[in-house]
């Protein structure tokens, strides 16, 4: 540390007296033999080094000439000129005019792959700022590249500042740094759609005045000639769209997502039509075996190798044109889906619909607007609803207390809006953060999750004390009434499913050893999963009092008789979903102790740490929660202590034990009504491990030493037990 | 940068030794921290602070800028700050350092 400070200080005086330094010879004297025979000299493995300057600093140097960390290398290997636009323009080996049209096509296909490198967490120097045109449009004088070359600005420029607002990345996901390249800012985004559909216009006219006429002999030449300009006129188009899409998205009505989809809808329809003429476009010339870039007009992967971060200048590898399609069409789905979140509007729908969206690991571009659609401007929900009445809503829907009930006395009580209003308050950042922690890549999330329980730890704390201030008062009042462990079930649900999605991710993410398996499914099974469904039952108790008593209400009014019909609890579905996970989880718990009996669980030599360490690190988060109290190694070892029963169980009986749980997560799912595809991935884990279980029961394989697998290809959470 | 050279250079050179592996070290331990311009395989060259180095003659450069090789005209003089950086042994062509430098360092002074 010592050591960078001085040297930073030197900084000023190294940038200009080193060339000087460098051309004059005299003063550097050459002492490579001396060093060399000096350092054969010390012994292997050891570091001559400062006192302050040790292992620990080292690992920190990038290495020369290994072609991921030395940007330098690449560039160096080349003998060619590296020309910036003006130069290239000077030396005439780039054409501002009269292109030709492969010469377009295949310009703006590499431009496209170059946007979707950088949106895949590439820098923009070493993607989109490889191509010499967008360093300057003003010097282009073809319109269709022009306009192109502006769009593609635009639509960076765009992506950049939703990529940033909405704070959903890491440096794995995106490089939002712009080397000082000037994204279009002198132009307005009217003026450049309004340029793309003046080009798009234009080539319009001339694909239809290449048309073939009814009855005429086709000239082939004019054919191609055809083909090329409705090429161009698509993609041209598609920047169009594109660029629109995301404008629209900027706006701040809710109706513009509407829109924002009907164009991507629109761009879309464009792709196999793009797919199908990429042959039209120019290929690179030169011979990319030597570890060269491919070369194109117009492109020079190097003019920018010097502008690179000097930690890990990575080199970029841009997608193939035949790969370009595939992604804009996946990220054209995931854009449509963003655009439903709309149609959502309870909070708790909202908190799934991020859930499953994050579930399919999506691109940093489509997760920033799913954020920023979600709170607009960070103040209301959808640019319309305030996160406190969400809040509201989402309690009325989950637990329905009282004081947010019409009919109750307090809904009206000066002193218990006063109550619930600064509860709801205090919810609401948390809430907004938990949906944040949901917009970034998955292993980031489990990191985030861990840290939100603390401020949930704080909620839990306010909602029991608010609970029983509103119950004190309500007695006074109402003295038939309770309000009782409303708000305080309300976020204990959600603790409990942070914690279980903590959990359950670190098998998604790879994290557990085979060894560490019983003990993460004990906890769900045994612990989060049994407090998550007796608070979803009390949840839907509550519910059912206050209905029960509105109903008590409207009878005494009309003195009619109501029909009693069986309504669909609103909790039902995912009490069901509980059971079965449960079940999932009971039964790999006992699969995996039954495996260790039989010695089948490899076990790691425990020389610096033990279980009890591994155990309490992976709970380690649940130590800032009060309720659920957190399960510590000790207590976990008493409570899973096979000798309590009489007679301990033997592997048999676990397996047998384990085999039924799986047969009653099936049945559980079985019988719920329209599957989704989550039911669907369970059963077909469920299924598989009835069979091994039994036959491990029937004592299969018993003596084989071979170990078990685990296969979580079907279901992330939960593998399929697998004996070779 | 002189205090701190003076601060870490061997302070026990004067203690009578003469074991070749000993003097190795002496000579190593007072070019530390000292500019080095080292250059490589492909051409390159790199100047920075000499921090670290083992017995394959790997060397680690602190605050190292990187320079191109001389018949490159574009981006000229224009030197690439590294930081960092560590050049694996097989790839050092030439090691140098500032004569100045040289004057303190036992084991150097009488070739020059």
């Amino acid at each position: 540390m010592v050591m960078k400070s001085a040297i930073e200080d030197d900084d000023a005086g190294w940038g200009l007296g080193i060339p000087e330094k460098m051309k004059n010879n005299a003063n550097w004297v050459d002492i490579t033999h001396e060093f060399k025979g000096a350092c054969k000299e010390l012994n292997l493995g050891e570091l001559l080094h400062d006192k302050l300057f040790g292992l620990f600093e080292a690992m920190s140097a990038i290495e020369m000439m290994d072609p991921k960390m030395d940007a330098g290398m690449i560039g160096n290997q080349v003998n060619r000129k590296v020309l910036n636009f003006e130069q290239a323009i000077k030396e005439g080996a780039i054409k501002v005019k009269d292109l030709s049209l492969p010469e377009l096509i295949g310009i703006i296909d590499t431009s496209f792959c170059c946007l979707i490198t950088w949106l895949e967490g590439h820098s923009l120097a070493q993607t989109v700022f490889t191509c010499l045109y967008v360093h300057n449009p003003d010097l282009i004088e073809e319109p269709a590249l022009k306009a192109f070359a502006l769009g593609i600005l635009k639509v960076c420029d765009i992506a950049r500042e939703k990529v940033n607002k909405a704070a959903v990345f890491e440096e794995e996901d995106f490089q939002a740094m712009t080397y000082g390249f000037k994204m279009a800012n002198n132009v307005t985004d009217l003026r450049v759609t309004g340029m793309l559909k003046d080009v798009e216009d234009e080539l319009q006219r001339k694909v239809k005045s290449t048309r073939t006429r009814q009855g005429e002999q086709r000239d082939p030449e004019v054919e191609r000639e055809h083909q090329q300009y409705l090429a161009l006129f698509n993609r041209i188009k598609f920047t169009r769209l594109l660029l629109t899409a995301l404008i629209t998205f900027t706006k701040k009505e809710t109706s513009s997502v509407g829109e924002a989809q009907k164009l991507v809808i629109q761009a879309a329809d464009l792709l196999s039509a793009i797919h199908s003429s990429i042959q039209h476009g120019i290929q690179s010339q030169n011979d990319t075996t030597k570890g060269d870039h491919p070369i194109m007009m117009g492109f020079e992967p190097l003019v920018n190798q010097r502008l690179l971060p000097p930690t890990f200048p990575r080199y970029a590898k841009i997608i193939k044109r035949e790969d370009m399609v595939a992604y804009f069409s996946k990220l054209i789905d995931r854009i449509k889906t963003v655009c439903d979140v709309i149609s959502t509007t309870n909070l708790h729908g909202i908190l799934d619909f991020f859930c499953e969206f994050s579930e399919q690991s999506p691109c940093v571009l489509s997760r920033s607007l799913l954020q920023t659609t979600f709170l607009i401007d960070n103040k209301k929900v959808f640019g319309t609803h305030l996160m406190q009445d969400m809040i509201k809503d989402a309690l009325r829907y989950f637990v329905s207390p009282p004081v947010l009930s019409y009919k109750c006395c307090l809904f009206n009580n000066h002193q218990a809006k006063d109550y619930i209003d600064s509860f709801v308050t205090h919810c609401s950042r948390p809430f907004c953060s938990l949906i944040q922690i949901h917009g970034h890549n998955r292993a980031r999330q489990r990191d985030k999750l861990g840290h939100i329980l603390e401020e949930f730890a704080t909620l839990q704390d306010e909602a029991e004390k608010v609970d029983a201030a509103l119950h004190s008062l309500l007695m006074k009042l109402e003295p038939q009434r309770q309000h009782l462990a409303c708000l305080g079930t309300w976020i204990l649900y959600h603790n409990l499913r942070i914690m279980v999605q903590y959990l359950l991710s670190g098998f998604e993410l790879e994290l557990y050893s085979m060894h560490e398996y019983y003990y993460i499914y004990w906890y769900l099974s045994e612990f989060l999963y049994a407090w998550l469904m007796s608070t979803l039952s009390r949840a839907d108790s509550s519910q059912m009092a206050e209905e029960r008593l509105l109903e008590e209400q409207v009878k005494g009014r009309s003195s009619k008789k109501i029909k009693k019909k069986k309504k669909v609890r609103p909790l039902s579905k995912e009490i069901t979903m509980s059971q079965a996970y449960q079940n999932m989880c009971a039964g790999m718990y006992k699969t995996m102790v039954a495996l260790d009996m039989d010695g089948k669980v490899q076990k790691p030599q425990f020389e610096l740490d033990s279980e009890q360490v591994r155990y309490e690190h992976r709970f380690a988060p649940f130590n800032s929660v009060v309720t659920p109290p957190p399960v510590h190694y000790i207590q976990f070892k008493e409570m899973s202590d096979l000798k309590k029963y009489n007679p301990p169980p033997g592997s048999t009986d676990l397996y047998m034990a384990a085999s039924k749980h799986f047969q009653q997560a099936k049945l559980i799912l079985e019988n719920v009504p329209s599957p989704d595809p989550e039911v669907i991935r369970i059963l077909k884990v469920a299924k598989p491990n009835i069979v091994v279980t039994k036959l491990l029961a029937g004592g299969h394989k018993k003596d084989a030493k071979v170990l078990p697998e685990f296969d979580f290809s079907a279901h992330k959470y939960f593998p399929v037990v697998k004996i070779i | 940068m002189a205090t701190m050279i003076e601060e870490n250079g061997p302070s026990t050179h004067e203690q009578y030794q003469v074991s070749p592996s000993y003097q190795a070290r002496q000579k190593l331990e007072g070019l530390l921290n000292k500019n080095m311009k080292i250059r490589m395989t492909d051409g390159r060259t790199l100047v920075g602070l000499f921090l670290c180095t083992d017995r394959d003659c790997n060397v680690i450069l602190g605050s190292a800028q990187e320079f191109l090789k001389s018949s490159d005209t574009f981006s000229q003089g224009e030197p690439r700050v590294l930081g960092l950086a560590m050049i694996p042994g097989h790839h050092v062509v030439s090691i140098e350092v500032e004569a100045d430098s040289l004057e303190d360092v036992p084991g150097f002074g009488a070739n020059h």
